[in-house]
């Protein structure tokens, strides 16, 4: 199927790109990178008449970074920028982790985090982090700008709780608690370039051998990235041993709802929630450490 | 090596250049004034019969110049085995039946493909579903659907080879083993799709571009699909980006277009879709494959009786030919007693399976060198003991089929085992990872003429000119495997000339010389290679004769071409530039152009090949024991393949085999769902990326065949073969996992694992 016509627009600021949406209605996108949009559109899998292009919009395109406000994502940063940051890579290297594990290299060239969660695949690659970090999203549209916290954004396998023309502006990113750690762990069936059959997301919060807190996210096992409460509950206030994480992955086993599709099998993804959850404790811990 | 100037030496492709900056032109990229676009309807039915098809409304729509259908088109049936024209099996669309989910059955041409693609939803087809058979057992088993009325078993060919008194041979084993190992379809996934664009001349004769391996079987074929005289149709092969075996053959588009360029008068061109080359384009064998081998208590093989079922989809495309090559690589790297074979070529309604790199042999090898470290290990011997003790040498008779022209497989066994650490690593197991072997051996070229050619298998043609330099004209087809440079390479080697002063012109039917089989079975480097030397010899001759008579030589002095003159070898000063020769022997001539033609045809060389290349591989893997992952960590090849007449080139045709070898083991495979394949793009079809690629080292042991040019022989396409083999051997080594039936997944590695192993 070709690219269906569409009307291309590509204004220079949040206040212009929203009215415009406002203005065009039903079955218009705004577009990052594109990477994933277009694909669909090609396939005919979204019925797009105009696209909003939101590159030309400069606060769009920063990372910022301070001691209150945490870390502010805009929505037109590439994976690719997210990946190298220095400033990321430092203080939040698990969400430079998962940047750097989505798709391939001239795909992260193009495509933003944003963009990665506004598609809310339940295998998004950025998710599972940035949910275990506590992240908000900023959302603005005609009528103005509200927060959201990223765990109740998702609703559904390629649904999110974005109004038609509301764009996602920001990623914000609490300054981790002292003592934290994160870890971001996937796996697929290709290898190094591919999307993941199971990942997962975590965040601890260590003081000396014991977890004071803990927040691990499941992606690709449930229509949305999904909190492995109980795993989670289950490190709280204990020193963290090979048998306690192992136990808390078989937790995360039990809570995940995944199914069998071509990418992998219901009982592997199960294994693998274990396995995956088992690995970002460990790594979150070692990472606390440092 | 000193003994040649050019041959031996890594010289660069000529189309680098092209390719990185994107000048070279494949067929999609070439655009003609009117030129229409073309689209195909596919079957949704995995077996169906076609009741009626109403394309009004599709014609209709605006921008829509031509539809047509099977019942359009000669009821002619074509396919490759002209020889067994019983196995002719496809028309140009589908008649009254549909036998796999993608089979072509209407044809669209519109001023864009937009327009053609909205005409396909315009079509309507009235089916009438019939029972379907996706697999061996269902085609094979009482009241299976009948794909082909012909054949009412569904087997469409049956290859069969016995040597010695089977019998007598298992009753003096001390020792019998039978295993069933079961191996999957994949993509050959060349990165160019399918792609062809026709021109119809108004006094009716036809140009086809192709993304083709076989511009001459290609041109006989469709001249027979369309009724018409092979001079009236010429097809040229552009730049091609990869076939691995799965372009060999006339393919419906190429049909489609060219028809309906005669019928519209405008140019029309197919290119398939990724989408459309996954879901439906060909793959290699899925086999079963029956083992029983017999040896004697110390290891030496004695007999060995073969059976294979091979999935063949909904047409036989080249697997008769995949049939007849499992009998003879069943037999190609050990010596038995006796050996038996029998294949059997059964229809299913999947994809069509066809030939894909290696021909039948990774099936094969995967099913032999997994035995025989099977046979190692229940009898306690190592196993590259048990290879060395049973492989093939020089001279050896593979009985009614061919001798052993050169054979270093022993060398190969010893230098990998040397390279690689073989026996350290396997007597100090590390945890989690292991080492294993796989070996083979490969044809250089097909003797057997199934294509009922009357030309010979490679021809040449060489024009001098008086200004140093030579036109080569040849219709080897360079499909990305280098034969635009390793066929200069030679000619070059020959006149002493150097690659720039040699123009290359090839696979244009209409001005290239009758004929070349084509690029498959690793065969142009020695056949079209024999070829050019054959030409070059007697354009030698022609010029030898010019320096003779200008300096008034005696006859009996030799002569020799090199660093671009032509000279008298006692005598070196009384020579000519290689131009001055050329215009020299023009000039007896009063002006006729010299121009001289080479051809080979392997004659007196059995039935198989010309030459046998082999190989031994080792493979270390690391294998995660909690998740099952696999991740090869090294690949050691020792290989032989003759004179090596180019070794980066070597080099990069061993790197892609392990590349394909890589996927067809451990992550490549096909999610089908009753016919339908569910991953159609690189996204969920995991070809390996670069990053997956192991480190690999790799040692050419020379041997010297004296049927190929310069003693050069097949390299690259076999060595897929052993890849898969050594790796499983590898994960077995490493966690006690033995795969049995490709490939190997996470999740089968999990299930089979055993703790104790290292």
């Amino acid at each position: 199927m070709g690219l269906s016509r569409f009307d291309y627009y590509a204004p220079e600021t949040i206040g212009d790109a929203c009215e415009l949406a406002g203005k065009l209605g039903e079955g218009t996108m705004f577009m990052a990178g594109g990477t994933d949009l277009l694909i669909k559109a090609k396939r005919r899998l979204l019925n797009v008449s105009a696209v909003i292009d939101i590159k030309k919009i400069k606060e769009l395109n920063k990372i910022t970074f301070d001691e209150k406000e945490g870390l502010v994502i805009g929505s037109t940063v590439t994976l690719t920028e997210i990946e190298n940051h220095p400033l990321i890579k430092e203080k939040y290297p698990a969400i430079a982790d998962a940047a750097a594990a989505t798709a391939n290299v001239q795909i992260r060239n193009m495509a933003s985090a944003a963009g990665n969660l506004c598609n809310a695949a339940p295998s998004a690659e950025n998710a599972p982090v940035l949910l275990a970090m506590g992240a908000n999203v900023t959302v603005e549209g005609r009528d103005g700008k509200r927060i959201i916290p990223l765990d109740k954004f998702f609703t559904g396998p390629g649904q999110t709780v974005l109004k038609q023309g509301e764009l996602l502006t920001a990623i914000n990113v609490p300054v981790p608690p002292k003592g934290a750690g994160t870890s971001y762990q996937h796996i697929s069936a290709r290898g190094k370039v591919d999307i993941s059959s199971v990942c997962v997301g975590a965040m601890l919060v260590m003081k000396g051998d014991i977890c004071e807190d803990a927040r691990i996210f499941l992606g690709a096992v449930a229509p949305t990235p999904m909190m492995a409460k109980n795993a989670q509950e289950l490190l709280k206030g204990k020193k963290i041993t090979e048998e306690l994480l192992q136990t808390a992955g078989i937790e995360a086993s039990k809570e995940c709802k995944p199914i069998t599709d071509m990418r992998a099998s219901k009982e592997y993804r199960t294994l693998m929630v274990a396995v995956l959850t088992g690995r970002a404790i460990d790594e979150s811990r070692r990472r606390a450490a440092k | 090596m000193d003994k040649y100037d050019i041959i031996g030496k890594s010289v660069p492709r000529n189309h680098t250049k092209d390719k990185a900056t994107g000048a070279a032109q494949y067929t999609d990229d070439i655009k003609l004034p009117g030129m229409l676009h073309g689209r195909i309807l596919r079957s949704p039915y995995a077996h169906a019969r076609i009741l009626n098809i109403d394309t009004s409304r599709a014609e209709a729509l605006a921008g829509v110049k031509c539809v047509i259908t099977g019942n359009d088109l000669p009821d002619i049936k074509f396919g490759n085995w002209r020889l067994f024209t019983e196995t002719q099996d496809e028309t140009g669309l589908a008649r009254d039946r549909v036998r796999f989910i993608g089979d072509e059955v209407a044809a669209v041409a519109a001023i864009d493909k937009d327009i053609a693609e909205e005409a396909l939803s315009l079509i309507r087809v009235e089916y009438e579903e019939l029972p379907a058979s996706f697999d061996i057992d269902t085609s094979l088993g009482k009241g299976a659907p009948i794909i082909h009325d012909p054949f009412k078993n569904n087997i469409s060919v049956v290859r069969k080879v016995a040597n010695g008194d089977l019998d007598k041979a298992f009753s003096e084993c001390d020792y019998i083993r039978e295993d069933v190992f079961n191996v999957h379809a994949i993509s050959a996934c060349y990165l160019e799709p399918c792609s062809s664009l026709a021109k119809c001349d108004p006094d009716g004769k036809i140009t086809l571009w192709t993304s083709t391996q076989t511009p001459y079987m290609v041109q006989c074929l469709l001249a027979s699909a369309l009724g018409m005289r092979e001079n009236d149709i010429r097809v040229i092969k552009p730049h091609v980006g990869g076939g691995f075996g799965a372009k060999m053959e006339l393919r419906k588009w190429d049909v489609c277009a060219a028809f309906m360029a005669k019928k519209t008068g405008k140019p029309v061109k197919f290119t398939l879709t990724r989408e459309e080359e996954l879901a439906t384009g060909r793959r290699r064998h899925p086999m079963r494959l029956f083992s029983k081998v017999g040896c004697k208590k110390d290891g030496t093989l004695v007999a060995k009786d073969l059976k294979i079922l091979l999935d063949g989809g909904a047409y036989n495309a080249m697997g008769p030919t995949a049939t007849f090559l499992c009998g003879n690589f069943g037999l190609m790297l050990y010596k038995y007693k006796s050996y038996r074979f029998l294949g059997q070529h059964v229809y299913t309604n999947n994809p069509p399976s066809s030939a894909i790199r290696g021909f039948g042999s990774p099936q094969s090898y995967f099913a032999t060198e997994t035995q025989m470290n099977l046979i190692a290990e229940d009898l306690g011997i190592d196993p590259i003991e048990i290879r060395r003790m049973n492989a093939v040498k020089t001279g050896d008779v593979i009985p009614e089929l061919s001798t052993i022209g050169s054979c270093a497989f022993s060398e190969c066994l010893d230098k990998v085992i040397e390279v690689s650490g073989y026996h350290e690593k396997r007597k100090n197991p590390k945890k989690g990872r292991g080492i294993g072997i796989g070996c083979y051996s490969f044809i250089s070229g097909g003797v057997f003429n199934w294509f009922n050619t009357q030309y010979p298998f490679s021809a040449a043609e060489i024009r001098a000119f008086a200004d140093g330099t030579v036109h080569l004209l040849t219709m080897a087809s360079d499909i990305g495997q280098g034969s635009d440079t390793i066929l200069p390479q030679i000619l070059a080697e020959e006149l002493g000339l150097k690659m720039e002063d040699i123009r290359i012109t090839s696979a244009d039917t209409a001005t290239t010389p009758q004929a070349d089989l084509g690029s498959w079975g690793s065969r142009v480097t020695l056949m079209a290679g024999n070829a050019v030397i054959d030409a070059a010899k007697k354009l030698k001759e022609i010029l030898f004769g010019a320096v003779t008579a200008h300096y008034n030589l005696n006859v009996i002095h030799e002569l020799e071409c090199k660093d671009g003159r032509i000279f008298s070898q006692v005598r070196p000063d009384k020579g000519l530039t290689f131009g001055q020769a050329v215009a020299l022997a023009q000039k007896f001539n009063r002006g006729v152009p010299i121009v001289t033609r080479g051809s080979y045809t392997p004659r007196g060389m059995g039935m198989v090949t010309p030459a046998f290349s082999f190989g031994a591989q080792v493979a270390e893997v690391e294998v995660d024991e909690k998740t099952g992952r696999v991740e090869v960590k090294k690949m050691w090849t020792a290989h032989d393949c003759g004179t090596v007449l180019n070794p980066v080139s070597v080099e990069g045709q061993l790197e892609g085999s392990i590349h394909m070898g890589l996927g067809y083991v451990l992550s490549e495979q096909f999610a089908m769902e009753k016919g339908k394949t569910l991953n159609t793009t690189f996204l969920d079809y995991k070809m390996p990326s670069a990053l997956d690629m192991p480190v690999s080292e790799s040692i050419c042991i020379e041997t010297y065949e004296k049927e190929g040019p310069y003693g050069a022989k097949e390299a690259g396409e076999g060595l897929v073969g052993p890849t898969a083999p050594a790796i499983a051997d590898a994960v077995y080594n490493a966690v006690g996992y033995r795969c049995m039936d490709m490939p190997i997944t996470p999740e089968k590695v999990l299930k089979g694992k055993k703790d104790s192993l290292n």
